[in-house]
């Protein structure tokens, strides 16, 4: 109980959506580091380094997926007719 | 044209639309933030540039059709341009015609592009002769379309007020890098401040999170709720005309086709004005909302194909709003494509006609498909695996990476300050269309004070 209650007090809409904003600075750090990351480790001949930033970007946007859980509640329910 | 090109324009265009059918469905997207750097790397990898033309028509054809998608299923925004339609789609879901919905925007789409890919190759064509006297007035065009955008904006007096001032931001940074040797002098850096204004109302929400008194009055206990409804496909529905009636078919059509001249507007702006317009006129709430819908999704592919083709091909100068915004790289993307030598100059008009057609073509029989067919598991897919925070923490990555890479280090606080800026801009009613012509105008505005 504690914990729940501790968990929604830091939830936030931004940009249409609802998010933690502890996971939200988790995944902002984690993105930030895969980007430039592969930005740097690329070899210095263009458009290499922007290939592997975006490359590192997409790996941090599937880590994050893997390891935030949205906050959503979901309900599917079968049409009527 | 040989056949070796023809498949690599089919095989471009059939990624372009798998890409953006996952891209547009992830809610929030912004139509540039997520076309401008991967089409970006297409040109600097220096791909052909009839590829790429090709593999970015069907690029917001998919994004456009996609971006919609959630607005039917769940009511949340897919991207800016779908905002408009979440009130109309959220009237049909909740007469339980979300399934019904996701069809007619998927034919709305279809008439779009119908109509504006012939409209707009024509349209540029008359536009030819113009070209050498548009271009040669083109700073001050600029200028002249940011007030035009501002006094057809709700908030006129703050729109104008804030041009000159931002202008002024702008320039200021350029000069200050130049100043310091942050990048050589004459060179100007555009890419990141074009997404810092973009994301501009991300980085102040991000911000006001460091305030603490802000950040209680913030909090938002309940997690979004999402009701999804399946229904059971039947094939009947891959046939448009069984999908759209008589009336929407021609209203959309008209709209489209008014759309293309008006290729100079925001096309945000111009989706709300005749979508609305349009659809005002119908007395029935489900007609109107239905209306609405087949229109709007008409409207946000004919706005963004005339958009991007008729600069592209009769001026060569990103003078509209798609084309200093989502095609921007189509015009401008150092070393390879440069004010005097970009795809305007380099393919020729059967060059255009070709890549639009296929492009558009595999993308409209694609997206309308999946949207017909597969749209609900997609989305509850997306809904119920894709976290928010990975989507943001995805766009602040993509700003650092192409801040850093336009001017270094001291560019990660020159984009945050610029974003900072057009996000209260845009928080107090400043549209990016404003913003967006404001920062190409700003040099020649400033100029005339030297």
């Amino acid at each position: 109980m504690r914990l729940q209650r501790r968990d929604q007090s830091d939830t936030i809409e931004i940009w249409d959506d609802v998010v933690r904003i502890r996971d939200l600075i988790l995944a902002i750090i984690i993105n930030s580091l895969t980007t430039l990351g592969g930005y740097f480790a690329a070899p210095d001949d263009p458009p290499m380094p922007l290939l592997f930033g975006l490359i590192g970007a997409v790996i941090g946007f599937v880590l994050c997926s893997f390891i935030i859980k949205p906050k959503r509640t979901f309900e599917e329910n079968e049409s009527e007719r | 044209m040989d056949l070796v090109l023809i498949a690599e324009m089919i095989g471009a265009a059939i990624a372009a639309a798998m890409i953006y059918t996952i891209i547009g469905i992830i809610p929030g997207t912004d139509e540039t933030a997520v076309l401008v750097p991967v089409t970006l790397i297409l040109v600097l990898a220096g791909v052909q540039p009839i590829i790429i033309l090709c593999f970015f028509i069907s690029a917001i054809i998919a994004n456009n059709l996609m971006d919609a998608v959630p607005a039917a299923v769940a009511g949340i925004p897919g991207g800016v341009m779908t905002s408009p339609m979440v009130e109309h789609a959220q009237l049909l879901k909740k007469h339980g015609l979300a399934g019904q919905s996701l069809r007619k925007m998927a034919a709305g789409s279809l008439i779009g592009v119908l109509v504006s890919v012939p409209v707009s190759l024509l349209l540029a064509s008359r536009l030819i002769p113009l070209a050498h006297l548009i271009q040669t007035y083109a700073n001050p065009l600029f200028f002249i379309g940011a007030i035009i955008l501002a006094l057809l904006s709700k908030n006129k007096a703050l729109a104008l007020a804030s041009t000159l001032p931002f202008a002024l931001l702008i320039e200021g940074m350029r000069h200050l890098y130049w100043g310091v040797g942050a990048v050589p002098r004459g060179t100007t850096v555009f890419i990141s401040f074009f997404l810092g204004i973009t994301i501009g109302p991300v980085i102040l929400t991000l911000f006001e999170l460091l305030d603490k008194k802000k950040r209680e009055s913030m909090i938002h206990a309940e997690p979004r709720k999402i009701v999804l409804r399946k229904d059971r496909f039947e094939w009947k529905w891959l046939n448009p005309f069984k999908i759209v009636n008589k009336r929407e078919w021609v209203t959309s059509g008209v709209a489209s086709l008014i759309s293309c001249f008006t290729f100079i507007l925001s096309p945000v702006g111009v989706t709300i004005f005749l979508g609305e317009l349009f659809a005002r006129r119908r007395k029935n709430p489900v007609e109107r909302s239905s209306l609405a819908i087949v229109t709007m999704n008409a409207l946000a592919n004919a706005t963004y194909i005339s958009g991007a083709l008729i600069p592209l091909i009769a001026l060569g100068i990103p003078l509209s709003p798609v084309a200093i915004g989502p095609a921007h790289a189509l015009f401008d993307a150092p070393p390879v494509f440069t004010a005097t030598r970009n795809m305007h100059h380099l393919l020729t008009t059967g060059d255009f006609i070709w890549a639009t057609v296929i492009g558009a073509g595999i993308a409209i029989i694609m997206t309308y498909v999946i949207t017909v067919k597969y749209a609900q598991s997609i989305c509850a897919f997306v809904f119920k695996h894709i976290p928010h925070e990975a989507i943001l923490g995805l766009f602040c990555g993509f700003v650092l990476l192409l801040a850093y890479m336009d001017a270094g280090w001291i560019n990660i606080g020159g984009v945050l300050l610029i974003g900072l800026v057009a996000g209260m801009l845009h928080r107090w009613g400043v549209n990016y269309g404003i913003l967006f012509m404001t920062l190409y105008a700003a040099p020649w505005l400033v100029g005339l004070f030297g």
